[in-house]
C-alpha cells in the first residue's frame, strides 16, 4: 500500500471520531503549549536580563562591596561581622592597583524626591558624575539637559522613570526644576527599640534626565536620582560607601582575576569583588536550572497526554478489531496495519504539535505582557521598584522544532504498543470478533 | 478434466482441530478435494459441519492443524506472514455479513482492495466504477454501506472481491443475510460471473437455490465430505 494511501486511510479513521480525536489531540496541545510557553518565556527573560545586565554593567568593570565572601547588591556587606567600612576615599587605594583605569564610589540610600505636590520614594545615589559617566558611558547618558561637570554643587540627575513614572508623557520632574531630596536619618539610642528620626534635605536643580536604560543591572537605573557624592556624604552624614565601581584597562579574564585578587588583598579580604561576567554566569546557570525544571513539568503533562493516546488507541483497537480482520482478509500486510495505526498517532501528534506551539506562543506573549510593564508606584508607602522590564518571549528554532518533534515522538511512542497489537491480530479471529 | 493443469485449489488430508476451552473439537477430519479453473463449487452441510473452517483454510485466513492446502501449486503452509498477505490479495472473499468498511462509500470499499495492492488512483477509480456497474450498482457509487440495502451491500462486497482479478472467489453464505428475492438476484450475478467472466467460485451455503446452480456440490457432515455431485 502506498504511503499516501496509508495516510488518507488513517485520516479517514480519525475523521470518523472527531470528538475523540479532538480530545486526544487536546492532551498533546496542552503539553506542547506548556513546553513552548514556559521555555520561550524563560528564554526571553534570560535574554532580557542578560542584555540589560550587559548594558547596565560593562564587562570591563568590577564592583567592590564591603564584607568578605560573595555578594551582589547593596546589602552584600551587611552580613559581615567585621566592622570594616568601605569608604569613599578608598578609591585612591584602588586606583593604585595595576590594571585599574579608574574607580568611583557609590553611596546610596532610600529617600524621596519632592517638588510641589509631587513626591516619589526612590533610591538616592551619590556618585562622582564625571567618573560615573566615564565608566557607564552607554547608560549614564542624558536624554535632556546635560550631566554637570564642575561645579557639581546643588545639581541633580534623574532617571527616566523618575521624570515620567508611568511612561505616559506627563513629566513629574523636568530639567531646570528645583527639587528637594529628603532622607530620614534614624539613629538608635542606648536601648533598642528607641530611635531618633531626623529628616535631612538637599535642594538642587535637575540638570539632566537620563535616557531610558531598562530595568535590570548593577549600574545606573531608571528609577534613581543622582547627586554629587560630596553632597551625598553631607546629606547622609557618612563617608561610608555602598560600593566602589572599578573600571579596568581591559576586560581580559586574566586582568579581571588579577585585579580582583589585588583588591581583596589590599583590603585584607574584607571586601568582595564581583565581576559582571561572574554574575552573568551565575544568572545563566540559575536560568538553566529553572528552564530544566519547567520543561520537566511540561514534559510530565505531555507524558499524561501520551498515556491518553495509548488508552484511546487500545479502545479504538478493540472497536476496530473486525475492521482489521477485513483489511487482513483483503490482503493487507501486518506492517501496513501497523503503519496505519502509527500514522493515526502521527496525525494526532502533528495536529497537537501545530496547535500546541501556536497556543504556547500566544500564551507566552500574554503572560509576558502581564509580567512586563512599569514597576513604579505612586509615592507614599510603597517603594519605587527598579523600573519596568519588558520580557519578549523568544521561540528559538531549536525549541520550536524540539517541541514539535517531541509531540510527535510521544504520540508515536505511546501508539507503538496498540499498533503492534493491531498488526498481530489473526484474520480469522479478528473477523469473528463482535 | 484430464488436461495436465495444476488445480487452482487442492487440499490433502486437511485437518483442523479447535480448542473449546480444554476440549479439542475436530472441525475438519480429512478433507481432500481439487478445484479446477472455471469451476463453480457449492459446499453444503449443516451448521458446525466445518464448511466455514474449510473456506478460511482455503482463503489462507487460518492455518490447518494437519495436512496441506495448495493454491495453484503453492503450499500455503510454507508461506510467511507477508507472503500470506500477498496470497490473500489474489483471493476474492465474500462474507455472510458483508464486512464492508462502514466509513467508506461503495466506491471507496472497492477501491480499498486495489489501494492495498498499490494500484494507481486513476486505475482504481476506473476499475471500481466498472466493477460496480457489473454488479448493477452504477447509481450507488457514493453511498455508504449504511445507506445501502442488504442485497446492495453484498453486491459491493462481490465487486470488492473481484477488484484484484482474483484466482478464485470464496463466498461464505452470500445469501444468508438477505431476503429471498434479492438472494435470487445475487445468485444470478454469481452465475453470470462464472459463466461469462470465467470466475472460479467456491460457495459455502445452506441455500438450495445456489446449490442447483453450481457445477459441482459437495456435502459436508462433521468435518468430512460425505457426498460429491456434478450437476
Amino acid at each position: 500500500m502506498k504511503v499516501n494511501d496509508v495516510f488518507s486511510y488513517a485520516f479517514s479513521a480519525i475523521k470518523l471520531r472527531k470528538l475523540r480525536a479532538g480530545l486526544t489531540t487536546l492532551g498533546v496541545v496542552i503539553g506542547i503549549a506548556a513546553i513552548v510557553a514556559l521555555l520561550s518565556i524563560t528564554q526571553g527573560l534570560q535574554d532580557t536580563i542578560a542584555q540589560q545586565f550587559q548594558a547596565g554593567f560593562a564587562t570591563d568593570t568590577l564592583i567592590v562591596f564591603a564584607g568578605g565572601g560573595f555578594g551582589i547588591g547593596a546589602n552584600a556587606g551587611l552580613a559581615s561581622e567585621s566592622d570594616f567600612q568601605l569608604l569613599v576615599n578608598h578609591t585612591q587605594i584602588i586606583d593604585e592597583i595595576e590594571g585599574v583605569e579608574m574607580s568611583a564610589a557609590v553611596v546610596q540610600k532610600l529617600g524621596y524626591i519632592k517638588s510641589d505636590e509631587k513626591e516619589l520614594m526612590l533610591t538616592v545615589v551619590g556618585v562622582e558624575f564625571t567618573k560615573y559617566k566615564a565608566i557607564y558611558s552607554s547608560t549614564f547618558v542624558a536624554e535632556s539637559g546635560e550631566i554637570p561637570q564642575n561645579p557639581e554643587n546643588e545639581t541633580v540627575v534623574i532617571g527616566k522613570r523618575v521624570s515620567d513614572p508611568y511612561d505616559e508623557g506627563t513629566l513629574y520632574f523636568d530639567v531646570d526644576e528645583t527639587v528637594e531630596i529628603k532622607w530620614t536619618r534614624t539613629t538608635s539610642i542606648s536601648v533598642a527599640p528607641y530611635f531618633i528620626s531626623k529628616n535631612e534635605t538637599y535642594s538642587g536643580r535637575v540638570e539632566a534626565i537620563l535616557k531610558e536604560i531598562g530595568g535590570f543591572g548593577l549600574g545606573p537605573s531608571d528609577s534613581s536620582v543622582y547627586i554629587p557624592i560630596s553632597q551625598a556624604q553631607v546629606l547622609f552624614g557618612t563617608d561610608e560607601c555602598n560600593s566602589i565601581i572599578v573600571k579596568l584597562e581591559d576586560d581580559d579574564a586574566a586582568t579581571i582575576e588579577s585585579v580582583s585578587e589585588a583588591i581583596e588583598k589590599v583590603f585584607g579580604d574584607q571586601v568582595s569583588v564581583t565581576s559582571s561576567t561572574a554574575v552573568l554566569d551565575i544568572i545563566s546557570s540559575i536560568f538553566s536550572t529553572v528552564e530544566l525544571f519547567l520543561a520537566g513539568i511540561a514534559a510530565i503533562s505531555l507524558l499524561v497526554a501520551g498515556i491518553g493516546i495509548m488508552n484511546i488507541m487500545i479502545v479504538s483497537l478493540m472497536e476496530r478489531t473486525r475492521e482489521i480482520g477485513i483489511l487482513k482478509a483483503l490482503g493487507m500486510k501486518s506492517r501496513t496495519v501497523l503503519s496505519i495505526f502509527l500514522c493515526e498517532a502521527v496525525i494526532v501528534g502533528l495536529m497537537g504539535a501545530a496547535f500546541g506551539t501556536a497556543t504556547g506562543w500566544v500564551l507566552a506573549n500574554v503572560v509576558a505582557r502581564v509580567f512586563s510593564g512599569g514597576g513604579f508606584r505612586q509615592a507614599g508607602n510603597q517603594r519605587a521598584t527598579a523600573g519596568g522590564m519588558t520580557i519578549t518571549p523568544i521561540l528559538t528554532p531549536s525549541v520550536f522544532l524540539g517541541a514539535f518533534a517531541f509531540g510527535i515522538l510521544v504520540s508515536v511512542i505511546f501508539a507503538i504498543y496498540p499498533a503492534w497489537r493491531a498488526s498481530k491480530l489473526k484474520p480469522v479471529e479478528a473477523l469473528r470478533y463482535e | 478434466m484430464t488436461i495436465l493443469t495444476t488445480p487452482i485449489v487442492e487440499t490433502i488430508n486437511l485437518q483442523k482441530t479447535y480448542m473449546m476451552g480444554e476440549v479439542p473439537v475436530k472441525a475438519l477430519r480429512d478433507i481432500d478435494f481439487k478445484l479446477e479453473k472455471g469451476d463453480f463449487l457449492a459446499i453444503l452441510g449443516p451448521s458446525g459441519s466445518g464448511k466455514s473452517t474449510l473456506l478460511n483454510l482455503i482463503g489462507a485466513l487460518d492455518k490447518p492443524t494437519e495436512g496441506k492446502v495448495f493454491i495453484e501449486g503453492i503450499d500455503v503452509s510454507t508461506l510467511n506472514d507477508n507472503q500470506l498477505a500477498d496470497l490473500r490479495r489474489s483471493i476474492g472473499f465474500v462474507f455472510q455479513f458483508f464486512n464492508l468498511i462502514p466509513r467508506l462509500n461503495a466506491r471507496g470499499n472497492v477501491e480499498l482492495t486495489m489501494a492495498i495492492s498499490s494500484l494507481s488512483k486513476a486505475e482504481r477509480r476506473r476499475r471500481a466504477e466498472e466493477l460496480l456497474e457489473t454488479v448493477g450498482l452504477k447509481g450507488r457509487l457514493n453511498h455508504k454501506p449504511a445507506e445501502l440495502s442488504g442485497g446492495e451491500r453484498q453486491r459491493v462486497a462481490i465487486a470488492r472481491a473481484l477488484a484484484n482479478n482474483p484466482r478464485f472467489l470464496l463466498m461464505d453464505e452470500p445469501t444468508g443475510n438477505i431476503d429471498s428475492k434479492t438472494a435470487s438476484e445475487i445468485i444470478e450475478l454469481v452465475k453470470k460471473l462464472n459463466k461469462e467472466k470465467g470466475v472460479t467460485i467456491i460457495v459455502v451455503t445452506h441455500d438450495q437455490k445456489i446449490a442447483v446452480e453450481a457445477k459441482r456440490t459437495v456435502l459436508m457432515i462433521d468435518g468430512l465430505i460425505v457426498e460429491e455431485k456434478v450437476n
